[in-house]
């Protein structure tokens, strides 16, 4: 059922790529000889059951994880071979949970997505004033320039998050669960605004590659160019969500019965869950015993 | 109705021109802070050589510091000003310190006299006390290895495939006590005297110190300046959470082990020189970092509170009670335990981490 993997990023130009990337914890495999080519000018994303390795992945993808064997190659090169300021000048990543340091202001930490293209002795530039003003407009944070990171709410929070990755003006944006803690309509407000990015610009010029990292399927679904399911460190599908979201493909990587239907919006796969939960038929040795509850 | 600004700078700093290719970051308010504190620091110099056992005019002060011959050369110039100059740079280094320190383990509990290295240095100056080896020629150079060997150990024990804040934090407080029952146990087998001297030292004490401790000092300081340059700029890398810093282009590791080498350098060489002045290096960065309210610990204001802070202090503690004159580690550590307590219990009523 998986349709042809990598026929469909075979086509695109690909600056990321993962070669049979295999990582771990500690003496724990996660992910398992793993190929991946991320399409430029597109969003990629991936989706997976939890600990399926999809955020660590992208993690890899973002050099923040040393490979156990095979490698992340940015242009054909291996990323370990790249001095990680040269990477920083090519892929931008906002890790799941941020941190801010303390009282820092909106501005300052936009502008310290700048730190790849300075030096100790040309700490600000035209260029990186150009960049911040940029990211912040784009990401509608620019009222905010003066507050404190500390005192926003989590949907702002998260758009300075973006602006600051958007500031180091980087090809490659990876997004790690980039709408985790927002409500709905914050979250489709920054999914929205990772659509953009990816789209070209008024002058023809390419928009960015974006890849992330999202749990909810149906969002995946309706906002990714290149869909990727991963299941146990390994991809089981890839392609246009259309193509690749399936009721067998639910079935098999999320354990879930459902029922695809086209979304009255996009016109994208919605996954409706079918027959509800019951627990598998249990030994009964697993069974608590009421009696034995106090 | 918000007019957007056609040009983002980061808020509160501004851009300082130099040279053709030089453009430099300047925040505004740690620059009036540290100017203030400039001011400040001049006048307790003023009132150190001016107040003593006998009191001296401020302009006969004047006279001496400009090489006019004045009555007071002895008392000013020989006797006063050596030794506010140990405290200045001995300030100073610790401020920095401090900083460094705490930067690295987000922590502001993590100065060198909490986490190990101030014990290590009295470890192995006291253990070579009650050894015989008294000379003053020799003591100071001992302490700074001591100080330096007892980083290196928790360094070393707290990296696990790279260097967890909390962990390093841990590790040198255990460090500490361990290396604390280690001088202990010196001073009960050594001679009474011995001991005796040896409890000065670790007090923290200006006594007698004068140009032959305050040379070598001052000379490691200059050397050292260009690290602290760069450590000024280095410091805002290091702020954010490993992940984010890493994607943003910094070597981490070799970042983090730069500023901890370089504070724990400095802090080393100062308590070499006058003894681990207790809580110089913890309060500093902190209080200057709520002066100046930027992201990150100021390293300028910090020497030069930590210079305040050491300088008024000896100067209290000679006279506060005297004909006795206390060392000045006495002092520090009485106004610094109450605010380390305070510091705890504001930092459990809070938000549990998060604090840098």
């Amino acid at each position: 059922m998986s349709p042809s993997p990598t026929t469909d990023a075979a086509q695109t130009d690909s600056r990321l790529a993962a070669r049979a990337l295999t990582l771990a914890y500690e003496d724990r495999p996660v992910v398992h000889e793993l190929d991946l080519a991320v399409p430029d000018g597109q969003v990629t994303v991936i989706v997976g059951p939890n600990a399926c390795g999809k955020s660590t992945t992208l993690r890899a993808l973002g050099r923040l994880l040393k490979p156990r064997g095979g490698a992340v190659l940015l242009d054909g090169t291996e990323l370990a071979r790249i001095p990680t300021r040269r990477i920083a000048q090519s892929i931008g990543l906002l890790p799941q949970t941020p941190v801010a340091p303390e009282a820092i202001t909106v501005s300052d930490l936009v502008a310290r997505g700048r730190q790849p293209h300075q030096s100790w002795w040309q700490q600000w530039s035209d260029a990186d004033e150009r960049a911040v003003t940029d990211a912040m407009a784009r990401t509608d944070v620019t009222a905010l320039a003066d507050r404190s990171v500390d005192e926003l709410s989590g949907g702002q929070r998260q758009r300075v998050w973006i602006a600051m990755a958007l500031a180091q003006e980087t090809d490659l944006l990876l997004l790690d669960e980039p709408t985790t803690y927002l409500d709905i309509a914050h979250q489709v407000e920054v999914l929205d605004l990772v659509r953009q990015l990816a789209s070209p610009a008024a002058d023809g010029t390419r928009g960015r590659t974006v890849v992330t990292v999202l749990h909810d399927l149906n969002q995946a679904a309706r906002y990714a160019d290149h869909l990727v399911a991963m299941k146990e460190g390994r991809i089981v599908a890839e392609g246009r969500p259309g193509d690749v979201v399936t009721a067998g493909l639910v079935r098999e990587v999320f354990g879930l019965e459902a029922v695809i239907v086209p979304d009255p919006v996009t016109g994208s796969p919605l996954v409706v869950p079918g027959a509800p939960w019951t627990p598998a038929p249990a030994s009964s040795a697993s069974v608590p015993t009421p009696g034995k509850a106090l | 109705m918000s007019s957007t600004p056609v040009r983002v700078r980061p808020s509160g700093y501004s851009v300082v021109k130099a040279g053709p290719r030089g453009r430099f970051l300047l925040h505004r308010r740690s620059s009036v802070v540290a100017a203030g504190l400039l001011v400040l620091l001049a006048t307790v110099c003023v009132a150190y050589l001016c107040v003593g056992e006998s009191f001296v005019a401020p302009g006969e002060v004047v006279k001496v510091l400009l090489g006019q011959p004045s009555s007071a050369e002895l008392v000013v110039g020989t006797l006063r000003l050596p030794r506010m100059a140990v405290g200045l740079l001995v300030g100073a280094a610790f401020g920095i310190a401090g900083a460094l320190i705490q930067t690295v383990a987000r922590n502001p509990l993590a100065s060198p006299d909490i986490i190990g290295i101030s014990q290590g240095a009295s470890a192995l100056t006291v253990g070579a006390m009650t050894f015989g080896i008294t000379s003053y020629a020799f003591l100071p150079y001992l302490s700074v290895i001591g100080g330096i060997a007892a980083a290196a150990l928790v360094y070393v024990f707290a990296w696990r495939g790279g260097l967890h804040a909390t962990r390093f934090v841990l590790i040198g407080i255990g460090f500490a006590v361990a290396l604390r029952s280690v001088t202990t146990l010196f001073l009960t087998k050594g001679d009474y005297l011995v001991a005796q001297q040896a409890q000065i030292w670790m007090t923290g004490s200006l006594n007698g110190r004068g140009w032959p401790e305050a040379a070598p000092l001052a000379w490691t300081l200059l050397l050292l300046l260009p690290a602290v340059a760069w450590a000024a700029r280095a410091q805002r890398t290091v702020a954010m959470d490993d992940d984010t810093a890493t994607a943003l282009g910094v070597r981490l590791g070799r970042v983090r082990l730069g500023l901890v080498a370089l504070g724990v350098v400095l802090a080393s060489v100062a308590t070499g020189t006058a003894g681990p002045v207790d809580f110089v290096a913890l309060l500093a960065p902190q209080i200057a970092r709520r002066m100046t309210r930027t992201a990150q610990i100021p390293l300028v204001s910090s020497a030069l509170l930590g210079a305040v802070i050491v300088v008024l202090g000896d100067l209290l503690a000679r006279r506060l009670f005297s004909p006795t004159e206390l060392p000045v580690g006495v002092l520090t550590a009485a106004v610094g335990a109450p605010y380390l307590i305070w510091l705890i219990i504001r930092g459990h009523r809070g938000r549990s981490g998060g604090t840098a």
